[in-house]
């Protein structure tokens, strides 16, 4: 490791925090395959015949797979989850569009802090992670990283990584999805304000092959602006300017539209079997990573 | 007070205004300068502006509230660029003397509909409003009297209702009583008594026109509130007078004159309106219209050169009225003029007089016999003149005869009052009386007449030049006296009065004389007997000025009823039961208001009781402006003698200064509005 990279992931992530990282491993709500064998148990009929859980049936699983008897008791139907070992792919979309360079503190920076947790947490555990950045569609990528040998890669990468760019969210998402057909766990970290809408997107992402975790990401500033008197509102991305002149009621219609906003995300990655989270770049990214990551079953 | 202020800088107050106003009106709706700040995204930005703009009328009136308050700011600094000034009256002082005329012309409504007297009040109780705490002040009124209506006290209330209880009268105006009154009061406030204590305010609330303006004098500040606008017109009867003629008793001639106190010229209409006094039934008026008339009259005002001016162009005055009627009865005659529009004092606007029954006068000659007097007694109309012998007079005076002439005899008494003529004699014990020298009489021997009296009503038209007496009695004229003709050597012909009677002197026989072969002498006697029945009831009682205290012979009480106890007095607004003294002539009350009064029960000779204005000074209703009465203190009718107040720094301080915090404020904090 270079001193300029260590000096990098010294800003990013620090070596106790790293410790404590150490304890957690990636989960999923799904179980899902993955192309080699790695410390992650998946639900897919193989090897072992081990029971391991339940989950609800949806449309198009196996058939086989139903437990007759629960459903005698309960008239809903679940499938059996077997356990075996198999990886588990970790992909982590990072936002680094021009937008999320804002804000005190910084979206990028807490958005690649983030980031970089998680990556080190698949590494450590030995699943297969790629961090991809998404502004203009992809921006750049890591390529398939496995193990803790990867660590420092991982972490040049994403410290490097620097917000430039219109956002384009759909055409990030549809490219990713394409590229990377295995199901995993995919982590959007983003503040998801794309004027052509978050839903195409996502849509890509979210349901079918990959577990969706949208971690919607936004500043103090953002979410109560501090503004006064009459300004001239300038869009980071595209220039596009608002005259504003600040009164409470602005004020409160701009909060108001946020939480409808916020909200509307909400239900379109419930509705398609993700998990969302909210949080501001106040709450510092460590209580965001082991506490509220676990909490939703991100981490365990 | 006019309350509106006046503005010292008003043109460049004007010129800023047209400057700034557009500006700061162009400048709010130029589009604003806004701070370009950067945010991560204009999406919500946008769409909460576009949800806002549903809620617009709101954001315009948020918007032009701050514009509201900076032309408010911006007015109110022009404003006070403009140096606005106002003029106040001074409030009263530690002790205050308020003296509120109540006279005939504080009845002119010419301020705004009201009354001078209204003004006056109001203006009065303003003053008591603005008394400090611990101040004292009276209410005096006055007219041609004056009263304490209030005396010393600190309490508003009372003052207040003692200015209102000022009513006014139909009375002239002298101010000396009133400042005399004013003084006493003053003297009678221990705490004026002390050193050092500064007089008090005395606010005279008056139009000015008072009699005795040369008399006044007062230790006091004077501070004279002029009441009354100079543009008050007024048409006023200034003289009236109704005569009988003394040889046609039922011919009675009315004189009347009328002065115009308004700016303008004016004809005016005038109606003579007679009610006979019916002896059978003397409580019924019964007015008639018994002539009419017009006349044309200048203001009084006009000088002379003006007059003279207006002459040339045809304006020629007529301001008096004449008019002959037959009346066999006493009567009451009025005459009105009919010009009301634009006259603010109507208690002048008509007059009345009494007139008493036709009547020939009743003469008595004392004489021992004179051909040229008892021929001119017969030739005049008179009521069966008598001629008496002096022995027979003064076995019985008589007193029944309006007048009694003396032929060359001194009587030894003579009755109690009456009318007397001496030709070559006097009267005894009078003030009047002959030069003597060791108690004989001086005589003077051939007397011309050096000059003569020729405006005095016994002596008009006539010619006394070639008069010539052989001899005449030296008289000691006292001052009052009135020497009618004067001697080469001594005064000849002397008019005394004394008591109630009147004494007609000739210090001349007129047999000694060439007088009764000349025509003055019939005319004299015809003018004195004339005169004389001034005093014998041919034109008395005719009217009494306001504020008379006519008095009644307790003779002629008895003559009604010998037991009356009471009279009732109905009259202009009143109506009183007055007690009768047990002794003594009956007073009766000031008459204080113009009209005609009657007595109930109806006492001879006072059957109708006229009371007229007739006053130049009070239907005159120019106020006297730019100094008080009597040159005495100042006068604050004008701006010259108020204080003046500067509003531009009230209007900074309390107007532009908090404007300018809360606009302030609605700027820095209008994003919680």
């Amino acid at each position: 490791m270079t001193s300029t990279a260590e000096a990098s992931r010294s800003l990013l992530l620090d070596p106790a925090f790293m410790a404590r990282l150490d304890q957690l491993d990636i989960m999923s709500r799904k179980i899902l395959a993955g192309k080699l064998k790695g410390e992650r148990r998946s639900k897919r009929r193989g090897q072992s015949v081990e029971f391991a859980d339940y989950r609800n049936y949806v449309v198009g699983d196996d058939l086989r797979f139903i437990d007759w008897n629960v459903y005698a008791r309960l008239d809903r139907l679940f499938l059996k989850l077997f356990l075996e070992e198999e990886d588990l792919a970790l992909y982590v979309l990072v936002d680094m569009s021009k937008s999320c360079d804002y804000g005190e503190p910084n979206k990028a920076r807490y958005i690649k802090q983030v980031a970089a947790a998680l990556g080190y947490i698949g590494l450590v555990n030995y699943n297969r992670v790629v961090v991809a950045a998404m502004a203009e569609g992809i921006t750049a990528e890591t390529g398939a990283l496995r193990g803790r040998r990867r660590v420092a890669q991982l972490i040049d990468f994403i410290d490097r990584l620097q917000p430039q760019g219109a956002s384009h969210f759909a055409s990030a998402c549809k490219r990713f999805a394409l590229a990377h057909r295995q199901k995993g766990v995919c982590v959007v970290l983003s503040d998801f304000f794309d004027k052509g809408g978050y839903e195409n997107g996502l849509r890509y992402v979210a349901g079918g092959k990959y577990d969706l975790f949208s971690v919607q990401i936004l500043s103090p500033q953002e979410i109560e602006p501090d503004l006064q008197g009459d300004l001239k509102l300038k869009d980071m991305e595209d220039n596009d300017t608002a005259e504003v002149s600040i009164t409470q009621p602005l004020l409160k219609q701009y909060k108001a539209n946020l939480n409808a906003y916020c909200l509307s995300l909400k239900e379109y990655v419930t509705r398609r079997g993700g998990t969302y989270l909210f949080t501001s770049t106040a709450v510092p990214f460590d209580t965001l990573v082991l506490n509220y990551l676990r909490e939703r079953g991100l981490l365990g | 007070m006019n309350w509106l202020p006046r503005f010292l800088n008003v043109w460049p107050a004007v010129v800023a205004a047209a400057v700034a106003i557009p500006a700061l009106l162009v400048l709010y709706f130029l589009k604003l300068r806004r701070h370009e700040l950067p945010v991560s995204s204009t999406l919500l930005w946008k769409k909460a502006i576009q949800d806002l703009q549903v809620n617009a009328p709101f954001q315009r009136l948020r918007k032009n509230l701050l514009l509201l308050l900076q032309l408010l700011l911006l007015l109110l600094l022009l404003l006070a660029l403009a140096r606005p000034i106002t003029f106040f009256t001074p409030g009263a002082g530690k002790n205050t003397v308020i003296l509120i005329d109540r006279s005939a012309s504080m009845q002119a409504a010419d301020i705004d509909g009201r009354t001078r007297l209204d003004e006056a009040r109001r203006r009065a109780k303003a003053l008591v409003e603005s008394m400090s705490r611990g101040g004292n002040a009276m209410v005096i009124a006055f007219d041609d009297r004056a009263e304490t209506v209030q005396r010393w006290t600190s309490d508003t209330v009372a003052l207040k209702n003692a200015i209102d209880s000022i009513k006014p009268t139909d009375r002239k105006s002298r101010l000396k009583q009133a400042y005399q009154l004013a003084e006493a009061q003053v003297n009678f406030n221990p705490e004026q008594l002390r050193a050092n204590v500064e007089p008090p305010d005395v606010f005279l609330f008056s139009d000015g026109r008072v009699l005795d303006e040369s008399e006044l004098s007062i230790k006091g500040n004077v501070i004279y509130e002029q009441i009354g606008t100079e543009r008050a017109g007024n048409i006023a009867i200034v003289s009236l007078s109704a005569r009988r003629n003394y040889e046609r008793p039922t011919e009675v001639q009315v004189f009347a004159r009328f002065a115009n106190y308004g700016p303008e010229p004016v004809n005016a209409d005038v109606e003579l309106w007679v009610s006979p006094i019916d002896p059978a039934d003397p409580s019924t008026d019964s007015f008639q219209n018994r002539g009419a008339a017009v006349v044309r009259l200048v203001p009084e005002r006009w000088d002379e050169q003006k007059r003279t001016e207006m002459e040339k162009q045809g304006v020629v005055a007529k301001d008096s009225v004449e008019f002959t009627l037959e009346l066999t009865t006493a009567a009451v005659i009025r005459v009105e003029q009919k010009l009301k529009a634009g006259d603010m004092l109507p208690a002048d606007d008509a007059a009345q007089v009494v007139l008493p029954p036709p009547k020939m006068l009743s003469v008595l000659l004392v004489t021992d016999g004179n051909y040229y007097l008892e021929r001119a007694i017969h030739s005049l109309n008179l009521k069966d003149p008598a001629i008496t012998p002096p022995g027979q007079y003064e076995a019985k005076i008589p007193t029944d005869y309006d007048v009694i002439i003396f032929d060359r005899y001194s009587p030894q008494q003579l009755p109690p009052s009456g009318n007397f003529v001496y030709f070559g004699g006097l009267g005894p014990n009078l003030k009047l009386k002959p030069v003597t020298d060791h108690n004989v009489p001086v005589m003077l021997s051939e007397v011309g007449v050096l000059d003569w009296n020729r405006d005095h009503p016994i002596l008009r038209h006539l010619s006394l030049s070639r008069l010539y007496a052989a001899e005449a009695v030296k008289l000691d004229v006292p001052i009052e006296s009135e020497v009618l003709i004067e001697g080469t050597k001594g005064p000849l012909v002397v008019l005394h009065r004394e008591g109630r009677s009147m004494h007609l002197v000739v210090a001349f026989d007129v047999m000694q004389s060439n007088w009764p072969l000349r025509v003055s002498f019939p005319m004299f006697l015809y003018n004195s007997l004339q005169f004389m029945a001034l005093g014998a009831e041919m034109n008395v009682r005719q009217s009494l000025e306001p504020g008379a205290t006519p008095r009644i012979p307790r003779a002629i009480l008895q003559r009604v009823d010998a037991n009356l106890k009471s009279i009732r007095l109905n009259g202009p607004g009143l109506s009183r039961e007055l007690p009768i003294p047990q002794s003594g002539d009956f007073a009766l009350p000031p008459l204080d208001h113009v009209g005609v009064y009657r007595l109930d029960p109806i006492i001879p000779q006072f059957e109708r009781i006229a009371v007229n204005l007739l006053d130049e000074n009070e239907s005159n209703l120019l106020p006297v402006s730019g100094r008080a009465p009597g040159n005495i203190g100042q006068a604050i009718a004008t701006t010259g003698g108020k204080s003046r107040l500067e509003l531009w720094w009230w209007l900074v301080a309390f107007g532009a200064i908090p404007l300018l915090l809360l606009e302030w404020w609605v700027y820095t904090r209008r994003v919680h509005l």
